[in-house]
């Protein structure tokens, strides 16, 4: 039986009016369930509506139509009071692209108290969730430092901790690894996976690094505002072409794989790192 | 640029350090009325040893607070000068050419530049060396907070004092690469005349502005992903509580303005 | 020929304060003319002081830095001069956009330059087609348009002033594949058509992989490895200890060949892996 989906869209548009009071269709139709506890990668060029797709989910934007429903709740119901709407708020937490611009506070705790702050929290139970939201993140021995001396990397674990501290049940990152070198990326995506293993916290992750996509339980491709893909990293990479309509890439071992295939050399599978690759060429290579 | 150590707040572990921010605030308040109590040689003396009691009290090195002076010698300079030759009195000390220096004169030179010496003191020791910025701001809207009843908006002059207490730093890095990039287009700050200096700042300002316009854009609606609507049924992490040490202060400083008043009855020598 | 020379180039951050930083530690390096040169390194590895030397945007606390053999210190007052010659790109350049069109924009350090109205149109086009921006763009607000269009807008206003040197600074941080592939192109499309030196700073082992002919490896303020492309990435274990990896198809190949596949050295791109393992499949093995 299928579990019931922790966020439910269907036919979900949106459109923005440009200068001209022209509509401008970011989404045209969007339809997905994504199960509590699921991994989902969301792929898709600068543009093509991924980000306005992650502010609805948060009640930034309003749909212009469409079923909105997170945690069983139907977020265009015109009975949602003020306090349902920040206690779904609560529940999905985001991290944005630049880190410096989403913290608050010029100490790196009072940052991470800021959340169950304005949530009304009791003081005791502010300072323990946020202690222990640090020592999620491990930012713990950071507790007392300005944020604008961190690394990347470290400002968004911080804005990770803020967002634990309200004790959410999915955690939205737009393009939260876009602007960190590679381990600030790396640091980044390892926090999260934890979070997704060992609290069963959903994570929608939006970016546009392949290898990321790779790891996660399920990619979603958006282009132009409907979905165009959608399955397991596999079956997603499958189709490189219509990856590379979509502007986007597949990992390296991925197109070397169809690169052969299309020379007319017979590997069956589709593999997606690099370990699958070796094994798959050296299998081949032994028929011979 | 990312070194620039924002505000002078100086980290160390004293009883000024420990006190609550928001007493801290109105003994700073009573030390100015206390500083302007002083009318005699006696009181202005007994002035000048409590700012160096305060001093000692904060654990902060002498040389480190001395240099908070530095950007106000002319001030000071400028004020000790008016005093000496414009003050009049009775008793002449050096007369010539179409100036005279009054004993007086001297005396209220001296008094106003204790007194500047003294309130820069104090109150950058109370305020800004043994008090961080933000602690200062929750103090400042804790304050002010019984004034909302007039419909003045406490929490949000905190929020936004805090909120450019945080990008400062930011700002002038954002700043020094914005004009290390126009540099690299051939840019020149340092030459020409003053319209031309003037305009060498369009491409510097344009960008900041831009770009402060979408961080502020950015940063509202990451607060609003964090449940943030005003000050409305907010809690605090960090409640300030008065202790001992707060009230044993208070006790001091008014005791401190007691014994002022008492001294400017002991007349020696010029009274202001 | 070397056309730009660090000779033991130290740089010192808030020299006697409590804050010093040694972002580099005596660095000797020489960049051939006419390639493009990576530079890799972490963040806080001396990379970004490094780049800002070049153009004297900073002055090494110690050592020289030779332009075509002189000190680009010698002159100080002429330090404009070289900064026309030695082109930066600064990391995310779309914020220093301020013209109130594209085209105006690129024109500004051509204007700067105090070149003739015709030469700096001239310049302005060329630099707009080097990026790919198309000239119904260039008389829009750099504020309407998409964030890879201004990056390509801030890049071109670089080009525009035709360096001998072009250096950039992380030139696709945060961009998606088809805009950073489209801005590399242009990068490499300036280099080979005005016979400029390119040097990019990235953390991208596969873009250096498929654009550089030259890769200077730095970690610590200082030059772990340097050299050709291959020389840098056969030193795949250097690598990996100063915590970076060579791209995911030469770690491939590396893996292949531990398994006793007789692939060859030296593979960066998918072409040359695919057109090796072609080679081992033979003609009987297709299908």
């Amino acid at each position: 039986m299928m579990k019931e989906p922790f966020i439910h869209t269907k036919d979900l548009c949106y459109s923005y009016s440009d200068e001209n009071g022209l509509q401008q269709p970011v989404l045209r139709g969007i339809t997905i369930d994504i199960a509590k506890g699921e991994y989902v990668a969301i792929l898709g060029h600068n543009g093509s509506g991924k980000s306005t797709l992650a502010k609805l989910l948060n009640m930034i934007l309003e749909p212009d139509s469409g079923e909105l429903w997170v945690a069983g709740q139907d977020l265009t119901s015109p009975t949602l009071t003020e306090d349902d709407f920040y206690a779904l708020r609560r529940q999905v937490g985001m991290v944005f692209q630049n880190p410096d611009n989403q913290l608050v506070a010029t100490i790196v705790e009072d940052d991470v108290a800021f959340g169950p702050e304005n949530l009304g929290v009791p003081s005791a139970e502010i300072r323990a969730r946020v202690d222990a939201a640090l020592a999620t993140v491990g930012m713990t021995s950071y507790a007392r430092h300005e944020p604008h001396r961190l690394s990347g990397g470290q400002k968004q674990r911080v804005a990770i901790a803020g967002i634990l501290a309200m004790e959410p049940n999915c955690i939205i990152l737009d393009e939260a690894t876009a602007m960190l070198d590679p381990l600030g990326r790396k640091e980044v995506i390892e926090t999260v996976e934890a979070l997704n293993r060992e609290k069963g916290i959903t994570v929608l992750s939006i970016t546009h690094y392949m290898n990321e996509a790779a790891r996660a339980d399920r990619v979603i491709v958006i282009d132009d505002g409907v979905v165009i893909m959608d399955g397991t990293p596999r079956e997603v990479f499958a189709d490189p072409a219509r990856l590379l309509a979509a502007g986007l890439d597949v990992p390296q071992c991925t197109s070397l794989v169809h690169a052969l295939r299309a020379e007319g050399v017979a590997l069956a599978g589709d593999p997606v790192t690099v370990e699958e690759c070796v094994d798959l060429i050296c299998r081949a290579l032994e028929v011979i | 640029m990312k070194n620039i150590a924002f505000g002078q707040y100086y980290p160390a572990h004293s009883p000024l350090h420990a006190m609550d921010a928001r007493m801290k605030v109105i003994l700073s308040v009573l030390y100015i009325v206390a500083a302007f109590l002083c009318k005699n040689v006696l009181a202005f003396g007994a002035l000048l040893v409590s700012a160096a009691v305060l001093l000692i009290l904060s654990r902060i090195p002498a040389r480190i607070v001395l240099r908070s002076l530095r950007p106000l010698f002319f001030i000071m300079l400028f004020t000790a000068v008016l005093n000496l030759f414009f003050a009049t009195g009775t008793s002449v000390l050096i007369s010539f050419w179409r100036i005279t220096i009054y004993v007086e004169g001297v005396y209220s030179a001296v008094f106003m530049l204790v007194r500047i010496i003294v309130l820069i003191f104090g109150t950058s020791i109370f305020l800004t060396y043994t008090t961080t910025p933000i602690a200062l701001t929750d103090a400042i809207e804790s304050l002010l907070s019984p004034l909302r009843l007039v419909g003045f908006p406490a929490h949000e002059f905190a929020m936004m004092m805090s909120i450019a207490l945080r990008f400062i730093p930011t700002l002038m890095e954002e700043t020094s690469k914005i004009m290390n990039a126009q540099k690299a287009r051939g840019v020149d700050f340092s030459s020409g005349g003053l319209v031309k200096r003037a305009k060498a700042l369009v491409p510097i300002l344009i960008p900041l502005i831009v770009s402060s316009v979408r961080r502020a854009d950015e940063l509202a609606m990451a607060m609003e992903c964090r449940c943030y609507r005003g000050g409305k049924g907010r809690t605090k992490m960090k409640v300030p509580h008065l202790r001992i040490v707060d009230f044993a202060a208070l006790a001091c400083m008014i005791a401190f303005g007691v014994a002022l008043v008492y001294l400017n009855h002991r007349g020696i020598g010029y009274t202001m | 020929m070397a056309v730009l020379t660090l000779e033991h180039v130290s740089y010192i951050y808030g020299e006697g304060t409590p804050f010093e930083i040694r972002a580099l530690d005596d660095v000797s390096l020489s960049v051939r003319e006419g390639t493009v040169t990576g530079i890799i390194g972490h963040t806080g590895s001396g990379k970004s002081t490094m780049v800002q030397l070049f153009n004297g945007l900073e002055k090494p606390t110690a050592g020289r830095v030779l332009l075509d053999g002189k000190d680009i210190w010698a002159e100080p007052k002429k330090m404009r001069d070289i900064r026309f010659r030695v082109g930066l790109v600064m990391q995310y350049p779309e914020y220093q956009l301020f013209e109130e069109t594209i085209r105006a924009d690129i024109a500004f350090g051509p204007r700067n330059m105090g070149l003739s109205q015709e030469e700096i149109e001239r310049r302005t086009k060329e630099a707009a087609a080097f990026v790919g921006l198309e000239e119904a763009l260039l008389d829009r607000s750099p504020f309407d348009l998409s964030g890879g269009q201004k990056r390509r807008a801030a890049i071109a206003g670089i080009m525009a002033m035709r360096p001998e040197i072009l250096v950039l600074d992380e030139p696709a941080a945060g961009l998606d594949p088809r805009g950073r592939d489209a801005i590399l192109e242009g990068i490499r499309a300036y280099g080979k058509e005005t016979g400029s030196t390119v040097i990019i700073v990235s953390h991208s082992m596969e873009d250096m992989a498929a654009y550089c002919d030259d890769i200077v490896v730095m970690a610590q303020a200082k030059v772990c490895l340097s050299g050709t492309r291959d020389e840098v990435f056969a030193n795949a274990a250097r690598l990996a200890d100063v915590g970076l990896d060579v791209p995911q198809i030469t770690h491939l190949m590396m893996k292949l060949r531990a398994r006793g596949v007789a692939v060859p050295e030296g593979i960066y791109t998918v072409e040359a892996a695919s057109a090796a393992l072609r080679k081992l499949f033979g003609k009987g093995h297709t299908v």
